[in-house]
């Protein structure tokens, strides 16, 4: 049998976790799938489970003066249909998945999971989203790079709750994201690029770039992006090269059985020279 | 005026499937009932040197080679697949023994303690490989006219090899089975397309007589080929844990076992030789396919005979030379699958027709149109096309709505349009009616009509369809007829739900049923019609030398695929099919395009978004997370039509459809592809990293 705790309030958790090693599931998306053992068996778990996803302190989002705060157990439905969420964020959340497991996965189970797949990562890169963690005596906000070590590696302690994720009100003049998965829906990413600009009267006054998929963990450079950023959106072009060959040296993609470390790397590029070419064109 | 018998009726099935009340086999309980995992082998190839195994609590069981009363093969075509292991083990997944007991928390233990010892040898995997290394099953050979002349007179020889993968099955519902002794009597009861086939087996490995196995079907979630032999293996396995535990034993696979161990479409690769004449006709081909059937031959000679059988697909070509080999490679026993080796074959010939077409500068459907079929023409084994061809109706609606050629003028690069041409040869090929010959019966009971088949329903709409049959040639509503439980002890055997012959063999035996039983219906309160499939008179087959009427009669149609390429990422977007079919008559319109349309997208996985490769005997894709099939998201609209042209032997004029289906898309997808890049498609499934490596001067 598995020990869970169902806590009432995000201090009894905390308070739990001060004094017990758990493994904290809200959605369950994810860690069902991994430690399933097969049918009419209880997947393995060893550690007591800690349930978080009811906890309502967990599910706001709001704005305040730091920017918007999302919760950790908020759903991918939730952001999706949230009028605080930027435009670009939920077009990418609209295509992770399925619907029902839109209505059961969590912002911060997408983090915590750390997948170099995980499709909300590429934006938290992007906007340098802040995570917050709660101990009972202590409170650490992290940007997202530094909270994911490696694939399936986080900093967060044992005792410790990913509480929320504090995104900039901001919404680019040039917003661009591709996904390529197996096939249109429902499909693990092979590649992603998501390319937002501010480009105001032909000047680029803000750029991000970020990759999923090709690298051990997201391919974001703010040093490149800087060095787009205050061109003029027409010499972009004549960057272009130069700009996906500093690419080129950060894709460092692998075979798998969804896709070719040769395709990943070649799309990518290709999807990054588009990017720029469409804001070139503005 | 009486309804059409193509007007379409509430499905019979869908009721209860739609609102969860169908009881599936992993809904089944039974007293005091005890659960089977299955040890497979972790080897590819490898001598079993010990199987060390811990304390087995009380009340758990180990079932293995040693426990089966009977022979240790499972039966059908070619009896070599071991029930259990032996010695050796020849493949990654191969059942060694299993695991008995009440508690499954218990029984993934006793599983994770044991412990198996190999002696590892030197496996083969791919038909390159086995090809080297002739290890071939089966060999088969047929010929028509005089090739060999041809090829020295012909004044252009083109050659040309084209291959395809394997494809997983993916019903909803995964293999699951259960046995039980009442009284001592074995029942076996199951998610199955063939339950005589499972009773043969039954006899031979439980090594009962006829009158001690009845063999049960469970509301089956869906097969397409993959519930043809297979439940044959896993129906043996619970029967012997049965027979040693004497207590009910249930088996259902999760998904991932599914995959790794259950039969899939065989790889193919198909080499052409094509001789042409003066006026570029094809006068001569050389056709030589090569199948990957896995680590066992079972079913797979029967597969490749339809494969060679449908070789030349929907044309005429006057010299042939078809050679097709099985070849033994250690990997998981290839078997049966929608098509049953004709798509393999057709895919290679299709694109044959369209490379040839653009090498020589002329349209590819006219091209294919020079070469069509006619009635009364030779078939490739010598045979005769007894029936109308409707190919140039089918193929001008085709075109037509599907505005064929000015697309084909029109498109841009990274758009494309393409068509195909294909057949399917309706029932058994061959002898298999005449072996089989199936039986069924009829029973009027007062008010009620009760059929006795042995065919299921399996998601394709047999429910629904058979008893309409009965149904409309009586008079009676379809409520009035009652489909008998598919249990071996109380229906005929009226020969297995494959080939699709269901609607076409067993429908028209019903018909021919129902008909004398209306001239009679004043008679008795109760009586029986039975009757037995006769195969028409003017068919003749020599199973020696492959010649004659492989088939009594064919389905045809024409596809026209409209795709788009994503010129960043080489990702293919399915725009739209356009699809024309002569299938006789339809029985009931609604059903029937819902299977063409099923078809027509399991086809379009099998050509594009469904890949599945082996690296050392082992899946690489072994679960749904990695091997993709179509979701909504990927299917275009399908039109769908249908040619009028009624079959004498068939019920109502009806022929064979649910193959027909699936046979058409892959060739009209990848022709599509072809016209958008300019490049030859010569593999599939089609995939972006492949598109991206064609189109590499880009």
């Amino acid at each position: 049998m598995v020990k869970a705790y169902r806590p009432n309030t995000l201090t009894e958790a905390l308070e739990i976790l001060s004094t017990e090693k758990c493994t904290i599931m809200a959605g369950g998306t994810d860690l069902m799938v991994q430690r399933a053992r097969g049918s009419a068996v209880l997947p393995g778990f060893d550690r007591p489970l800690m349930f978080v996803g009811h906890l309502k302190e967990l599910q706001k989002i709001y704005q305040d003066e730091e920017g918007i705060h999302i919760g950790a157990a908020a759903i991918l439905t939730d952001m999706m249909e949230h009028e605080l969420i930027p435009g670009i964020f939920k077009e990418m959340i609209g295509q992770m998945a399925s619907p029902p497991t839109r209505n059961m996965a969590t912002i911060a189970g997408n983090i915590c999971n750390a997948s170099p797949a995980g499709d909300t990562l590429p934006y938290l890169y992007a906007v340098n989203a802040q995570i917050v963690l709660q101990s009972t005596d202590q409170k650490r906000i992290i940007a997202t790079r530094d909270f994911i070590i490696s694939p399936k590696k986080t900093c967060i302690k044992p005792d410790e709750i990913l509480v929320k994720i504090i995104i900039p009100a901001k919404e680019y003049s040039n917003n661009y994201y591709r996904k390529l998965g197996q096939r249109k829906g429902m499909s693990l990413t092979k590649v992603s690029l998501l390319g937002m600009a501010d480009v105001v009267d032909g000047n680029i006054l803000d750029l991000h770039i970020a990759l999923g998929s090709v690298a051990a963990s997201i391919v974001h450079s703010p040093k490149i992006e800087k060095s787009m950023i205050s061109k003029k959106a027409g010499e972009i072009k004549e960057m272009a090269e130069e700009i996906v060959k500093q690419y080129a040296d950060l894709i460092r993609p692998i075979d798998d059985a969804r896709s070719t470390a040769i395709y990943r790397k070649k799309a990518s590029l290709r999807l990054i020279k588009d990017f720029m070419e469409n804001i070139s064109q503005e | 005026m009486k309804e059409s018998i193509s007007t379409s009726v509430l499905r019979v099935d869908s009721r209860k499937k739609i609102r969860g009340e169908a009881e599936y086999i992993s809904d089944w309980k039974f007293e005091n009932m005890l659960y089977a995992k299955t040890v497979r082998s972790t080897k590819a190839k490898a001598k079993i040197t010990a199987i060390k195994l811990p304390d087995i609590p009380k009340d758990y069981y180990v079932v293995d080679r040693n426990d089966v009363p009977g022979v240790n093969r499972m039966r059908t075509v070619v009896s070599d697949h071991p029930i259990f292991a032996e010695e050796d083990v020849q493949y990654i997944g191969q059942p060694i023994l299993l695991v008995v007991g009440p508690d499954r928390e218990i029984i993934y233990k006793i599983v994770s303690q044991i412990e198996i010892k190999y002696q590892e040898e030197e496996a083969l995997f791919t038909l390159e490989e086995a090809e080297k290394r002739s290890t071939v099953f089966t060999d088969y050979n047929y010929k028509k006219s005089d090739p060999k002349k041809a090829f020295e007179q012909a004044v252009r020889i083109i050659e040309d090899e084209y291959s395809t993968g394997y494809q997983e099955h993916v019903y909803l519902e995964p293999q699951g089975i259960a046995a039980e002794y009442k009284d001592d009597t074995l029942f076996v009861y199951g998610s199955m397309q063939c339950p005589f086939y499972v009773k043969n087996a039954l006899l031979e490995t439980m090594a009962l007589p006829e009158e001690k196995i009845r063999v049960v079907q469970t509301v089956t979630g869906g097969a397409f080929g993959g519930k043809e032999e297979f439940p044959s293996l896993n129906g043996c396995h619970v029967a012997v844990a049965t027979h040693k535990t004497r207590q009910p034993v249930v088996m259902i696979y999760d998904r991932d076992e599914d995959i790794l161990c259950s039969t899939k479409r065989h790889p193919s690769i198909t080499r052409f030789k094509a001789g042409l004449d003066e006026y570029d006709q094809i006068i001569a081909l050389d056709i030589d396919v090569l199948l990957n059937a896995g680590a066992y031959n079972g079913l797979s000679p029967v597969v490749l005979q339809r494969a060679i059988f449908s070789a030349t697909n929907v044309y005429n070509i006057e010299h042939l030379n078809v050679r097709g080999r099985n070849f033994m490679t250690n990997l998981v026993p290839s078997g049966a699958y929608r098509g049953f080796g004709a798509p393999q074959t057709i895919f290679g010939i299709e694109m044959m027709f369209q490379d040839i077409a653009l090498i020589l500068g002329i349209d590819p459907l006219e091209y294919k149109m020079r070469h069509l079929l006619k009635q009364n023409d030779p078939t490739c084994t010598g045979g005769s096309i007894h029936e109308e061809v409707k190919m140039k109706e089918i193929v001008q609606k085709a075109v037509e709505q599907s505005d064929y050629y000015n697309k084909l003028k029109t498109n841009k690069k990274y758009q494309g349009i393409g068509i195909s041409l294909f057949l399917h040869g309706c029932g058994f090929t061959g002898k298999g009616e005449t072996l089989i010959k199936g039986k069924i019966i009829l029973q009027k009971n007062k008010d009620v009509v009760i059929l006795k088949v042995s065919s299921v329903e399996m998601g394709q709409g047999a429910e629904t369809v058979l008893p309409k049959i009965v149904a409309h040639t009586l008079d009676i509503p379809i409520e009035k007829v009652i489909y008998e439980t598919v249990d071996t002890g109380l229906i005929p055997d009226s020969g297995p739900t494959v080939a699709s012959r269901t609607t076409m063999i067993v429908g028209g035996l019903l018909r021919e049923c129902a008909l004398e039983m209306k001239a009679r219906w004043d008679e008795a309160e109760t009586f029986e019609v039975s009757k037995i499939y006769k195969h028409p008179d003017f068919l003749h087959w020599d199973d020696d030398t492959f010649h004659g009427d492989a088939y009594p009669v064919h389905s045809w149609g024409a596809n026209v695929a409209e795709v788009e390429i994503d010129p960043i990422t080489y990702e293919l977007t399915i725009k739209k099919i356009t699809a024309v079919f002569d299938v006789g008559v339809p029985i009931d319109e609604r059903a029937l395009i819902g299977q063409m349309q099923g078809g027509i997208v399991q086809g379009i996985g099998w050509a594009t978004i469904e890949v599945m490769k082996t690296a050392n005997g082992k899946l690489i894709q072994k679960n749904l997370t990695d091997y993709k099939i179509p979701t909504s998201m990927d299917v275009p609209g399908i039109d769908c039509d249908f040619v009028l042209n009624p079959y004498e032997f068939g019920p109502f004029g009806a022929k064979c459809a649910g193959e027909l289906s699936f046979v058409g898309s892959p060739p009209a997808v990848a022709a599509a592809v072809e016209n958008a890049l300019g490049k030859p498609i010569k593999d599939i499934p089609i995939t972006p990293e492949m598109l991206m490596e064609i189109d590499n001067d880009h």
